[in-house]
C-alpha cells in the first residue's frame, strides 16, 4: 500500500510541476496557455542540448531551462498574449498556434534544416537524457525501496512550490501580483505597472514549465511532441483545483495523482486516465469553482 | 429583401455550384480528396453553429465525428469481404476471429466479451441511424445537464475536451469490441437499394457535395429562424435572456444537437469516403483543428468556416506534394492561426461581411439586424476594453 501511495505522490508532483505555472497563467493572469505543455519540451530539449553541446550535467540545465524558457514565455506575452487579455477563449486558440510554431521549430531546427544544416540534439527524433549516478538506483525509506528519481521529483516540486507560494505571499512582487488578480484597474490606479508585472508573471509560470521540462527528461523520452499531452493534464489539475488557488492547485494534484495511481492498480493506465478525466468532468458539473476555491475572479 | 441579404444568398448559391461544378475538372482519386475536404467544410460549419451563434467553443467536436464514424464504420465493417469468410455464415470481424479465445464459439454474440453489441450493426441500417442517434442522444444529455447547471464559457470547453479524450481512452481500452489503436479498417461499400457506393467514384462525391448543400441550406434556415436571434441574444447576455423568460438551456442545447448531429453526419460520410474509423477521429488535436478552420474562415458564419476548412486542406494537400513542405506547412498554419486571432477575430466571413457591408453602404441602416457576425464583434470589443 505504501508503495501505491508513494507512486500516486510521484504521479501528483509530475502533476503539480506542470500544473504550478499553469496555476500563475491562468489561475492569476486569465490566460489558457495551451503553450505551456511545449515550454516544458523545451525544457526537457534544454537538458538535451546542454548535455551535448555545453557539457554541462543534469542539475546545470536546471537553472539554465528555467532562463530560457522564461525569456520565450517573456517573448509570447509580449508579442501574444499581451494583446489579449480578457479574451479567454482567444488566449487559448493563439497559444495553440504558438504551441505548433515552437513544437516545429524544434523539429526542423528552427528551419536550418530546409538548408542542409543539423543541429544535434534538435530534429524530428527521440532523444534520451542520463540521470546522473546519485538519482539512480533506490531510496530505503521505512522498509520500502523508493526510485530514487521519483524521490528528487517529490523534493523539487515541493520546492518550487514553496517558492512560488513565498513569491506570491511573502515579496512586494508578489503583493503585486495578487492585486492585480483581485482587481487590474484598481491595481493600476494604485501606480502599479500592470503591463509589466503581467509580462513578469507570464515569464515566471513559463520558467516553471522549463525546469518541469528538465525534471521529465530525466524518465521521459524528449521529442517535440511530448507537451500537447501534459498541458492538458496540467490544465484540468488547475481547474479541479480551483482558478486562482495555488493551494488549491497542490490538493488537486495529489488527489488527480492518488486516484490515478489507485484505479491504476486494479485495471491499467488506460482506464486510470480515463477515471481521471471522469472525475475532472464531474467537478467541474458540480462544482464549476473548482474544488478548492475560495474566491470568485 | 435587402441587397447584403442578396448578395449573401448569392454566395452560398455559387458555393453550391462550384461543388457541382469541380467533378468535371478533376478524376476519381482527386474526387476522394475533394469529398473528403467537403466533410471538413461540415465540420467548420458545425464548429460555427455553436461558437459563433451559441458562443459555446466545443473543444470536443471529435466525440461526435467520431461516435457517427465508428457506428457507420461498423456496419460497413459487417458488410466487408472478409468479415464474411470467417468460417461461420455469419459475419465476424477479422480482428475480433484473429484474437478470439481457441475454443471460442464463431458467433458476434459469444466470440469475445462485448462483441454482442456488434449484433444489431448487421443491418446496414441500425449503423446508418445510429450515426445520428448516437451523437444527437449524448449531446443531448451533455447539453441538458451542462446548460442547466448554467454553465459556459470556458468551462464548457473544458468540459468537452475531457470528455472527447475519456471516449478515446474507452474506445482505445475496449480493444476486443473497437479493435483499440488500429481502428476499424478494410470496410465494405455503402450499398442502399442494390446500389453501391465506390469511395473512388462520382457517385460518392456527389453524395457527400449534395449532404454539404443541404447541410448549409439547412444550416443557414436555422440561423434565419426566431430561435436562432433568441440564442445570440443567450450568447450576449445569457442572465438577460433568463429574465426575459426564455428557456435558456433548451436553445443552447438545441443547437448544441443539432451541431453534433452534422458532426456526426459528417463522421459518417468520411467514413463512407476514407474507409477507415480510428481513434485518432478523437484525438485533441483533430477538435482543435476544427476549430481552427472555423477561426480562419469566420467563427460566426456559417459558409466562412465550410470554406475555410475547405480552403486549407486544399491548401495543405498541394502543399504537401513538396515532402519537405509538409513540416514547414504545420508551422505555417500555426502563424496563420496567430495571426488571424490577433488581427481578424472575425475571420475570413468576417472580411467578407465588412466587403458587403462597404458596397451596400446606402442600405446598412436597415440590414444591420440580421447581421449576426458584427454583433458579435461589438460585443469582442467591448470586452476587449
Amino acid at each position: 500500500m505504501t508503495e501505491v501511495i508513494f507512486i500516486g505522490l510521484s504521479l501528483s508532483s509530475i502533476l503539480l510541476l506542470i500544473a504550478l505555472g499553469l496555476a500563475i497563467t491562468y489561475g492569476a493572469m486569465g490566460v489558457i496557455n495551451m503553450a505551456h505543455g511545449d515550454m516544458v519540451m523545451i525544457g526537457a530539449y534544454v537538458t538535451v542540448m546542454s548535455g551535448i553541446w555545453l557539457n554541462l550535467n543534469f542539475f546545470a540545465a536546471i537553472p539554465i531551462a528555467f532562463v530560457v524558457t522564461a525569456l520565450i514565455g517573456l517573448v509570447i506575452e509580449r508579442l501574444v498574449v499581451r494583446r489579449l487579455y480578457g479574451r479567454l477563449l482567444d488566449t487559448l486558440l493563439a497559444t495553440w498556434g504558438i504551441s505548433i510554431l515552437l513544437q516545429q521549430s524544434i523539429r526542423l531546427e528552427f528551419g536550418l534544416s530546409f538548408f542542409g544544416y543539423n543541429i544535434e540534439g534538435l530534429g524530428p527524433g527521440l532523444q534520451n537524457v542520463s540521470v546522473p549516478a546519485m538519482l539512480q538506483g533506490t531510496i530505503n525509506l521505512a522498509g520500502t525501496e523508493l526510485n530514487a528519481y521519483r524521490v528528487f521529483i517529490i523534493v523539487v516540486t515541493a520546492i518550487l512550490t514553496l517558492a512560488t507560494w513565498a513569491i506570491l505571499y511573502r515579496t512586494s512582487f508578489g503583493v503585486q501580483v495578487r492585486a492585480i488578480i483581485s482587481n487590474p484597474q484598481m491595481a493600476a490606479a494604485c501606480g502599479i505597472d500592470v503591463k509589466r508585472v503581467n509580462a513578469l508573471t507570464f515569464a515566471f509560470g513559463s520558467g516553471l514549465a522549463g525546469v518541469a521540462g528538465v525534471m521529465m527528461s530525466g524518465f521521459k523520452t524528449v521529442f517535440p511532441d511530448m507537451g500537447s499531452t501534459l498541458v492538458v493534464d496540467g490544465f484540468l489539475v488547475v481547474v479541479t483545483g480551483g482558478v486562482g488557488s495555488i493551494f488549491g492547485t497542490v490538493l488537486s494534484a495529489g488527489l488527480l495523482g492518488e486516484i490515478n495511481a489507485l484505479v491504476a492498480l486494479f485495471s491499467n493506465d488506460i482506464i486510470a486516465r480515463a477515471v481521471v478525466f471522469a472525475v475532472v468532468i464531474a467537478v467541474i458539473v458540480l462544482r464549476p469553482n473548482g474544488l478548492f476555491s475560495f474566491k470568485g475572479r | 429583401m435587402t441587397s447584403r441579404r442578396k448578395i449573401q444568398l448569392a454566395a452560398y448559391g455559387l458555393f453550391i455550384l462550384s461543388l457541382f461544378v469541380v467533378p468535371y475538372f478533376m478524376d476519381d482519386f482527386g474526387l476522394n480528396r475533394a469529398s473528403k475536404y467537403l466533410v471538413y467544410g461540415m465540420l467548420g460549419l458545425s464548429i460555427a453553429l455553436t461558437w459563433g451563434y451559441a458562443g459555446v467553443l466545443n473543444l470536443g467536436q471529435g466525440l461526435f465525428f467520431g461516435l457517427g464514424a465508428y457506428m457507420m464504420a461498423m456496419s460497413l465493417k459487417l458488410m466487408s469481404p472478409t468479415s464474411l469468410q470467417q468460417g461461420s455464415d455469419k459475419p465476424i470481424p477479422d480482428f475480433m476471429f484473429w484474437n478470439a479465445e481457441p475454443n471460442a464459439p464463431i458467433e458476434l454474440c459469444c466470440i469475445s466479451p462485448g462483441s454482442y453489441l456488434w449484433i444489431p450493426f448487421q443491418s446496414l441500417w441500425f449503423g446508418v441511424v445510429m450515426g445520428i442517434v448516437a451523437p444527437v442522444v449524448v449531446a443531448g444529455l451533455l447539453g441538458a445537464i451542462v446548460f442547466k447547471k448554467r454553465i459556459s464559457g470556458v468551462f464548457v470547453s473544458i468540459i468537452t475536451l475531457a470528455l472527447v479524450l475519456l471516449v478515446r481512452l474507452i474506445v482505445i481500452d475496449a480493444q476486443p469490441v473497437t479493435n483499440g489503436f488500429n481502428g476499424l479498417t478494410d470496410l465494405g461499400f455503402l450499398t442502399i437499394f442494390g446500389y453501391e457506393f465506390d469511395p473512388y467514384s462520382r457517385q460518392m462525391y456527389y453524395l457527400v457535395a449534395v449532404s454539404l448543400s443541404l447541410v448549409l441550406i439547412a444550416g443557414r434556415l436555422l440561423a434565419d429562424t426566431r430561435s436562432s436571434l433568441i440564442l445570440q441574444a443567450i450568447r450576449d447576455d445569457q442572465q438577460r435572456a433568463r429574465h426575459l423568460g426564455f428557456n435558456v438551456p433548451m436553445y443552447q442545447t438545441f443547437f448544441f444537437v443539432v451541431s453534433a448531429a452534422i458532426a456526426g453526419y459528417a463522421g459518417m460520410l468520411f467514413v463512407l469516403v476514407s474507409e477507415f474509423a480510428s481513434p485518432t477521429f478523437m484525438d485533441l488535436s483533430f477538435s482543435v483543428t476544427m476549430v481552427v478552420w472555423a477561426a480562419v474562415g469566420g467563427r460566426s458564419s456559417l459558409l466562412g468556416a465550410c470554406i475555410g476548412a475547405i480552403l486549407i486542406n486544399f491548401t495543405e494537400a498541394r502543399v504537401s506534394e513538396t515532402e519537405t513542405l509538409v513540416e514547414a506547412w504545420k508551422a505555417i498554419i500555426g502563424l496563420i492561426f496567430v495571426l488571424v486571432v490577433l488581427f481578424l477575430p472575425r475571420g475570413l466571413g468576417g472580411l467578407a461581411h465588412d466587403f458587403v457591408d462597404w458596397l451596400t453602404r446606402s442600405d446598412r441602416t436597415n440590414a444591420k439586424t440580421h447581421d449576426a457576425s458584427s454583433a458579435n464583434l461589438k460585443r469582442e470589443v467591448k470586452q476587449d476594453a
